[in-house]
């Protein structure tokens, strides 16, 4: 303890601690911590900005999203790869079925790259995969299926986004692929 | 006098708007960690305890408050283990019974904690109201309080079941070496404090400003139950 100060002494330190976590909690911290500003200081020293919603939740877009979906007949060893353009921060979902089991890739090429360059988001083997997706660069995002089995399978992919354009790898070519909406 | 005033307040505002913004969440990338994990992960749940505490600056004044005047390592240590039998009971007890509060009153009353033990240091309880408490109680039931807290903090993220003991265990075990390390640093400082010949004069303006952090503590807490948000 602190000695024997005496009551009023005491009161008095109670009253002040009181009155200046007041100021302290109306001045400063319901502006910045519940956007309550009923002095007007959580404007003046700009803490108020503090108690705004997160932007980075929302990302606005002009044109809407593209539905875009597409099947692949896929013989014995045969693969094909499929990409999306799409630009950094661009988002889509997606969910592709087959009708048996294939090696399944999820990977990106860069704008600036070498040739054969990719990033790889996920390699398995299976007969499905739903997901979403974010770009974090400027490129090609897609999926590379093969068909390690013995009978022909059916990949079915339906994915919505911002993307602008599609690409069909296979056979040793590329070709361009129009996308719902788009004149083929 | 007055520009000791000024000194004063302003480390009160600082220590109020640091603890305000602290308010003791269990948030972001750690929170995404902990949904993902699924079966017993000791050293993850270790580390979040201890870091919960040493950046919980609730928890941290509420024991600076406890610590002030012992002097003796016996009592610092008799306080501090009836605080973590207070806080390992609701924590663990809480999360397994599936006892959750409103965090936002919860998180007040434990800054009513700080202003309770910042008065008795002030001798406020003696001086004013003519009572004396027994701290030890007041600790033990404060510590129930400030694991209540832990244990809705915990439950707001989803828990897997699998390996739900040995982790609340983990994060029991880091909580109480967070509590030590921070204690380690603030029983140093007061010591070299208390040998000051200004220590008593100081003490008690240190312990007014620890209650107007309480006080700011419990403010904010009440206004967010108010408005409803999520803590």
């Amino acid at each position: 303890m602190t000695g024997n100060p005496g009551a009023p002494r005491v009161l008095g330190a109670t009253l002040l601690a009181l009155a200046a976590a007041a100021v302290v909690l109306v001045a400063f911290v319901l502006p910045a911590e519940h956007g309550l500003d009923p002095l007007g200081t959580g404007r003046l020293t700009g803490v108020l900005a503090l108690a705004e919603p997160a932007q980075d939740a929302l990302e606005s877009r002009d044109a809407a999203p593209v539905t875009d979906r597409i099947r692949f007949p896929l013989q014995p060893f045969e693969s094909v790869e499929y990409k999306y353009r799409l630009e950094t921060g661009d988002a889509m979902v997606f969910a592709w079925r087959a009708t048996g089991e294939v090696v399944a890739e999820l990977h990106a090429e860069p704008d600036e790259a070498p040739e054969g360059f990719a990033e790889s988001y996920d390699r398995s083997r299976g007969v499905s995969a739903n997901g979403g997706y974010r770009a974090a660069f400027d490129g090609w995002h897609g999926w590379f299926w093969e068909n390690r089995g013995a009978v022909p399978v059916t990949v079915e992919l339906e994915a919505s986004g911002f993307f602008t354009a599609a690409r069909t790898y296979g056979g040793g070519r590329v070709r361009e692929t129009a996308l719902p909406g788009e004149a083929p | 006098m007055m520009r000791r005033a000024a000194l004063w307040i302003a480390v009160a505002l600082l220590l109020g708007l640091a603890g305000a913004a602290a308010a003791h969440t269990i948030a972001g990338d750690d929170a995404t960690f902990v949904r993902g994990i699924a079966g017993p992960a000791v050293g993850p749940f270790v580390y979040l305890g201890a870091k919960h505490m040493v950046t919980g600056y609730d928890h941290l004044l509420f024991l600076v408050g406890v610590v002030f005047f012992l002097q003796r390592l016996r009592d610092v240590v008799l306080y501090v283990s009836l605080f973590t039998l207070g806080h390992s009971l609701t924590l663990i007890g809480g999360v397994l019974g599936g006892l959750a509060v409103d965090a936002h009153l919860i998180d007040a009353v434990i800054g009513l904690s700080v202003v309770y033990k910042a008065f008795e240091n002030l001798g406020g309880f003696r001086e004013v109201l003519g009572i004396e408490p027994d701290t030890r109680v007041a600790v033990v039931v404060f510590g129930l309080f400030h694991g209540l807290g832990l244990a809705t903090r915990l439950q707001d993220m989803t828990l897997s079941a699998d390996g739900l003991v040995t982790n609340l265990l983990s994060f029991n075990l880091g909580v109480e070496l967070g509590q030590v390390l921070a204690l380690l640093f603030v029983v140093a400082l007061l010591l070299r404090w208390r040998a000051s010949a200004a220590f008593t004069r100081q003490a008690f303006a240190a312990n007014t400003v620890l209650m107007c952090a309480g006080f700011v503590l419990t403010g904010h807490q009440l206004t967010g139950f108010a408005l409803g948000g999520a803590p």
